[in-house]
């Protein structure tokens, strides 16, 4: 107020006041004022704001009562967590690194294509566009993998993972809803998704101890695994040891165990039938895993899986060969975790392997006369033992041994017998938060190419996974 | 005959007892001290693990598959594994929501409310802190309200929860005027993690730095230096728990000539109220040794 006045007063001095002089003094007199005012101002706003803190910090710190602290507390709902803003919850994993192998780039593609009396989709289908196919020796982007979850309604959950290619590519990984509230330990889920037999199958690559698939799911069930469209039911009984049964019917879109000759004019020249309605592909899965304590988790597991329909063009020099039958594959899974109470992973310890077994009853349908008509029981395993161990706070070091085809053979109507392939591997992971992750592997294969030749081949490999949005899963 | 009476009786007491499941011991303590012999009690993670870092394990999935009430401490400090093992579990009972589930998130006032949800700054929780379970005054709010909810479980029994929880809010009614004389002269403490905060501000006790340069980044050298060159010269204690790396929890104690105290987060896994009441002497122990 006393401002507003002397800055009116001064606004009219000119005209009253002719000497310079006492406009000067006048000048003086309002930029004392003014001075004195902001002084005093700044002192109230001085005095206002730390009267505030005062009394924000004693609401923060009440004087300790029971009493007090009740008035307090509201009433609220069942839950807080981020989880309840309505959005899916989204996460975004980048995943890509460095590749060298001194198979001129070409490693990754015999890993994927080891000898094996089953070829499967190969020469017919498109490649087998599996995870690793496509790496060449240099920087690779892997997929990166977008995900979205969330309750759709007190009915429901819901997932869609999105698999991004380096080359604008996008693949529906998973796209699925489950249920919520069935009794006695049901849970349906329906729609894309990776199947829960095995241990590894139903895990994403960025969730893996190793970056890249082992032998045995790599060539006998592909890169992704079983991952297909359909239905699952799982049954987790309540009993007092962690059991749980499951089947899937699947619509049998597989590259090695429901493979199809597209072409109608190819099959009907090769003898071979007309495609079956879907669902084509059924599962059937079982885990126990006893009450060891705190300390230490055990997980057994066994998987069937059954396909209707196979069939496979086999090349020869005279004839092409169709033959078509129905296919199954077979597994066993163990899964040890040894954990320590020590921050970030240190001490902790983990020894998995899984056994499996393809075995396809095929008859021949077309080629060399003589042969159609026989029956060609084409039988592959692999196995994988991987070990690893928190050598420090956040470092793991790990060791994996995978093989495939120490089994591999034709019987039926002819025997053959094919050589198998194997490969060391090991690893060293830092993870300095839980969001990120760098790794470095170094492998030493030693393949049996389709064609029957032996190649052996180090890899290397210098990983980054990264995951933004949603905290992550820590699924066993 | 007495042997299948005995049987009976057992079975009847079974049968009728809550089944709950407590994602650490705090919780278990609290429903021990409420329900007594009207609820079963199993605990999911043991008190020498940090809460943040499990995963959900098939025995948990067990635990939780016949369970009529989970009790969790939520704002997220189990994120990453409970949501999973519940929805595993397929217990529709516990789901987030409904009756059969309870967070202690839920029942109090948060402290830490609404930092930055960025992760350059460490693992976060915009939500507030959620090691709750660490002052008294809300665990007594708390105990309060399981008991109402233990008595939608079994409204037989409700005057007896509502009794046993009254008898804990004394207790610890009881306890404070002791702990807070103990901690009047508390010169500060450095914590590993933020972990113990809630504790800290209820008593007024300075909380001078954490050894962590930001949630969850393990300390560093540089974090170090910056704790020594401002705390140099006064006095304090450096407290750490059980799961946490001593090292420079040890060092930084050595450095500044301070006491330094390595203590668990939680009671122990069988804990009753007592077992509770005597955890928080330990940390008030701990932080008045910094006045010597």
């Amino acid at each position: 107020m006393v401002l507003t006045t002397l800055v009116a007063l001064a606004g009219a001095a000119p005209a009253a006041a002719q000497d310079a002089g006492e406009i000067a003094e006048l000048r003086t007199l309002i930029e004392a004022l003014r001075s004195d005012y902001e002084q005093r101002l700044s002192e109230l706003e001085q005095r206002l704001e730390s009267a505030e803190r005062a009394a924000a910090s004693a609401e923060r710190q009440p004087t300790p009562s029971v009493a007090a602290q009740r008035t307090v507390a509201t009433p609220q709902g069942g839950s807080v967590t981020v989880g309840n803003a309505f959005n899916p919850q989204i996460s975004v994993i980048l995943d890509g690194g460095y590749y060298h192998d001194d198979s001129g780039g070409n490693g990754n593609v015999l890993l994927n294509e080891t000898i094996q009396p089953s070829l499967g989709g190969h020469g017919e289908a498109e490649h087998d566009h599996a995870h690793g196919a496509d790496i060449e020796n240099g920087f690779n982007l892997r997929e990166t993998e977008i995900a979205f979850t969330a309750a759709v309604d007190p009915y429901f959950d819901a997932a869609v993972y999105l698999a991004l290619e380096s080359g604008g590519e996008v693949e529906i990984e998973e796209a699925w809803f489950a249920t919520r509230n069935l009794p006695a330990g049901l849970r349906l889920k329906a729609g894309k998704f990776l199947s829960d037999i095995g241990y590894l199958n139903n895990q994403h690559p960025h969730v893996w101890s190793f970056v890249d698939q082992n032998l045995a799911y790599q060539n006998l069930l592909g890169g992704h695994g079983l991952q297909d469209i359909g239905l699952q039911l799982t049954w987790l009984p309540d009993l007092p040891i962690y059991t749980v049964f499951g089947a899937e019917i699947l619509q049998g879109d597989q590259d090695r165990l429901t493979a199809f000759v597209g072409e109608d004019a190819e099959r009907q020249a090769l003898g071979l039938s007309a495609q079956k309605d879907g669902p084509r592909l059924y599962s059937l899965f079982a885990k126990f895993s006893p009450e060891l304590g705190y300390d230490h988790a055990l997980r057994l597991g066994a998987s069937y899986i059954r396909g209707r329909q196979h069939q496979e063009v086999h090349e020869a020099p005279l004839f092409e060969t169709g033959l078509e039958g129905d296919s199954a594959l077979w597994g066993i899974d163990v899964v040890y975790k040894y954990d320590n109470a020590s921050a970030y992973g240190y001490r902790d310890f983990n020894l998995q392997a899984e056994y499996l077994q393809s075995n396809k009853d095929l008859l021949v349908r077309s080629g060399d006369p003589a042969t159609i008509g026989n029956a060609r029981n084409l039988t592959t395993d692999g196995v994988y033992i991987q070990g690893l161990y928190g050598f420090a706070p956040r470092w793991q070091l790990g060791l994996r041994y995978d093989a495939l085809g120490r089994t591999n053979e034709v019987s039926g109507d002819i025997r053959q017998r094919f050589d198998s392939s194997d490969r060391w591997s090991s690893v060293l992971t830092w993870t300095p938060t839980e969001f990120s992750r760098l790794r470095l592997q170094y492998s030493r294969s030693d393949i049996t190419t389709i064609d029957g030749i032996r190649e052996e081949f180090d890899t290397l490999w210098l990983q980054w996974i990264l995951s933004m949005g949603t905290h992550g899963a820590h699924n066993f | 005959m007495k042997l299948l009476a005995l049987f009976l009786v057992l079975a009847a007491r079974t049968a009728t007892a809550i089944d709950v499941v407590a994602t650490s011991s705090s919780g278990g303590m609290l429903v021990r001290e409420i329900a007594h012999q009207y609820a079963t009690v199993e605990i999911l993670a043991p008190p020498d693990r940090d809460l943040h870092y499990l995963q959900a394990r098939p025995s948990m999935m067990r635990a939780l598959r016949g369970a009529d009430l989970l009790v969790a401490i939520g704002a997220d400090l189990e994120l990453g594994w409970l949501p999973v093992a519940v929805r595993q579990s397929a217990n529709p009972r516990i789901l987030p929501g409904r009756p059969g589930y309870f967070e202690f998130a839920a029942q109090v006032d948060l402290v830490d409310i609404g930092g930055v949800a960025d992760r350059a700054l460490g693992d976060v929780h915009p939500l507030g802190n959620p090691h709750i379970y660490m002052d008294p005054v809300r665990m007594a709010t708390i105990a309060t309200a399981l008991a109402e909810r233990l008595a939608q479980f079994d409204p037989a029994h409700a005057e007896d929860f509502r009794i046993h929880a009254e008898a804990f809010v004394a207790a610890i009614e009881r306890k404070l005027p002791d702990w807070q004389a103990r901690l009047q002269d508390a010169p500060g403490v450095v914590l590993f993690h933020q972990d113990a905060n809630y504790l800290l501000y209820r008593f007024d006790v300075p909380l001078l730095g954490f050894l962590e340069p930001v949630p969850g980044i393990p300390p560093t050298a540089a974090q170090l230096r910056t704790l020594i060159n401002s705390l140099t010269g006064r006095p304090g204690v450096v407290l750490y728990t059980t799961f946490q790396p001593a090292q420079a929890a040890e060092s930084l104690a050595r450095q500044l000539n301070w006491p330094a105290a390595r203590l668990p987060l939680e009671p122990p896994l069988d804990a009753v109220g007592s077992d509770y009441i005597a955890h928080i002497d330990r940390w008030v122990e701990a932080i008045a040794a910094g006045a010597r």
